[in-house]
């Protein structure tokens, strides 16, 4: 009796319908690159107008900027929701999810509320020369208020895996919490610590409505795009949405690759 | 000396309730108890990973309940080794060494002198989860004994090794204790290990001590039915005692009574704990002694396990026994074959469950 494979019907349909998903996204870029290709010389055109550029550089400093201050306030927030089981954890998770939730203007007029010349931060931030409004500082706190989710609960996934046993053993060979922290349960949690960077880079990067709500000036990428779009033209501005595209498209690939590599221990056999 | 005196504890489902245990230096302590009893707790409350909320942990007298884990200076090793899988096995046993400051060329001196004690000198540059359980559990100890701890903690550290290995490491931990003079402080479930290695030992059920003291003691004298089922007596059986006077007693079960060489209180109620491997079975030609207890029975089951075969005994209750194999077969005995029983009062041990109606001295 000759015995054959059979195909696993489940997982066929499963993918079939699936790659729906990743159809839909491929058409959507084909269907843009095909656009731009089609004009390569007004795409050149466009990429060297330094009003792009400068805005698309703008756009990944702000992101950057978040990012860098979500790790810095993040982090520790992320390790005591993870390591404590306080009845308030719930709450407080709820809370950092809020902005996930809401619309983003929504999101846009609370952080204006609260950043503009007159409001709750921006008030007292304003007398030591410290304005959001149609500044830099104002998309920072936009996206850094749209992205703290991504980064804050895939940070603490990572620290909710590390077992509390090595925590335990490295307290007890004489490191204090914040040595046991920084030494075992940080650089155990690297690669969760990166995705949430990167997710959270993404999606500040591509915030439009909250930021216009406090900062229409500086552009940001999505502001320019939108102004093109309702001044240039959908030609003027598929050009610049197609080479914010590349250029992120650029940065992912590469923050994957590093992230890849980083922080691999269970696979050294 | 370590003295746990009233020590309770909560922590979300779990609590450890009024634990009083004293730990002399130089032991080689063991608590024992079911899964989920609350031993791990006991010991990491004592490495000092788990404040008590009433009581105090005592460390040659002095109140240690809220000094942090890492001014203990009491070694830990888990069952899973807990071995940070991101150095290499040198780095993690350099790890206490370096959180006491010191610098690389004594670190690393003192790490080489270790793995070569230990015998993981040829695996100093390797990740740990490339390791076999053995060789974890070495690294792991070695860790842990890098800081010198006075107190070594083991949390059923035989557990993942297969049963050769735990052979061996029995005899390993047993030179530790003797070579080093460390107090050891180990859980486990197993009852041989602790029989192996132990000199004293706590039972801990439900969050709460059951019995504690010399191992040997016990092992032959568990105080309650829980202690006595943990220390593996096969037969519990509950009744009153009957008659006593001087040194022996008459126990009642009801259908059947034994005579024990136990003080006791007459209208006691309690229970007798006789092991499986202290009945025998009498032959026709043995006359027996006055004092034995002796029953005639039926074979109602036969559980044949390795070179033993455990038989369940129809004498009025049901009573297990184990003999060899080899006897079994020889005396063509089966399931249905009648038998004549027998029992030195002496093998036979009563626990008191209740407070007797009337005394006798």
């Amino acid at each position: 009796m000759t015995s054959r494979i059979k195909p696993d019907l489940c997982l066929i349909s499963f993918a079939l319908v699936g790659s729906t998903l990743v159809i839909l996204i491929l058409l959507a870029l084909l269907n843009i690159t095909a656009t731009q290709l089609s004009d390569i010389p007004f795409l050149l055109q466009v990429a060297q107008d330094s009003r792009v550029t400068d805005s698309i550089l703008l756009t990944f400093t702000a992101g950057l900027n978040a990012v860098i201050i979500l790790v810095l306030l993040g982090t520790p927030l992320a390790y005591v929701l993870a390591r404590t089981h306080s009845r308030f954890n719930n709450i407080i998770e709820s809370i950092i999810d809020i902005p996930l939730v809401l619309p983003h203007t929504v999101a846009g007029i609370m952080i204006y509320l609260l950043f503009m010349q007159r409001g709750l931060i921006g008030a007292p931030l304003k007398d030591v020369g410290f304005i959001f409004e149609d500044a830099y500082p104002g998309i920072v706190a936009a996206m850094l208020f749209v992205a703290l989710p991504f980064y804050v609960d895939t940070a603490r996934e990572g620290f909710e895996k590390v077992p509390l046993h090595l925590e335990n053993v490295a307290r007890t060979l004489g490191a204090t919490r914040f040595r046991a922290f920084s030494l075992v349960v940080f650089p155990l949690s690297i690669r969760h610590i990166l995705n949430g960077c990167i997710l959270a880079w993404g999606r500040a990067i591509s915030e439009f409505a909250a930021v216009i709500m406090i900062a229409y000036y500086p552009m940001v990428i999505s502001t320019l795009i939108y102004y093109r779009f309702t001044t240039g033209g959908i030609k003027e501005s598929t050009a610049i949405a197609f080479l914010m595209i590349l250029a992120s498209f650029s940065v992912f690939v590469l923050l994957r690759l590093v992230t890849r590599y980083v922080g691999r221990y269970d696979d050294r056999v | 000396m370590i003295e746990f005196d009233n020590v309770s504890l909560r922590l979300s489902a779990f609590a450890l309730h009024e634990v009083s245990l004293t730990i002399m230096a130089g032991d080689y302590y063991f608590i024992m108890g079911p899964s989920g009893a609350g031993k791990t707790i006991l010991l990491e409350a004592l490495a000092g990973l788990h404040i008590p909320d009433e009581g105090r942990i005592l460390l040659k007298g002095e109140d240690i309940t809220g000094i942090p884990p890492e001014m203990r200076k009491i070694g830990l090793v888990y069952q899973d080794y807990s071995l940070f899988p991101h150095m290499t096995v040198e780095k993690n046993i350099g790890f206490g060494l370096r959180m006491q400051g010191l610098h690389h060329p004594e670190r690393k001196k003192r790490v080489d002198t270790l793995m070569k004690k230990l015998g993981v000198g040829h695996l100093a540059q390797r990740a740990p989860l490339t390791l076999s359980g053995g060789e974890m559990q070495r690294v792991a100890i070695a860790r842990a004994l890098a800081i010198e701890p006075e107190i070594l903690l083991l949390d059923e550290p035989l557990s993942a090794l297969d049963p050769i290995m735990r052979d061996f490491f029995v005899d390993e931990l047993r030179e530790l204790h003797r070579e080093q003079g460390l107090t050891i402080v180990q859980v486990t479930h197993e009852r041989h290990e602790a029989l192996n290695l132990g000199t004293r030992m706590a039972l801990i059920r439900d969050g709460r001590l059951e019995q504690e003291g010399a191992i040997d003691d016990v092992f032959v004298r568990p105080r309650t039915r829980t202690a006595a089922e943990f220390m593996g007596f096969e037969n519990i059986i509950p009744g009153i005692v009957s008659d006593a006077g001087g040194p022996d007693c008459r126990f009642d079960t009801g259908t059947v009574s034994f005579s024990c060489s136990t003080k006791a209180i007459k209208g006691e109620n309690g229970a007798v704990c006789i092991r499986a491997d202290d009945i025998s079975v009498r032959e026709k030609t043995d006359p027996g002694t006055d004092r034995d207890n002796t029953y005639r029975g039926k074979i109602v089951a036969v559980n044949p396990s390795g070179p033993m075969v455990r038989i369940d005994v129809d004498i009025g209750l049901n009573i297990v026994m184990v003999m060899s194999r080899k006897t079994f077969e020889s005396r063509h005995l089966k399931k249905g074959s009648e038998i004549v029983l027998t029992v030195s009062p002496d093998d036979i041990y009563i626990i008191s469950t209740g407070t007797p109606d009337t005394t006798c001295s």
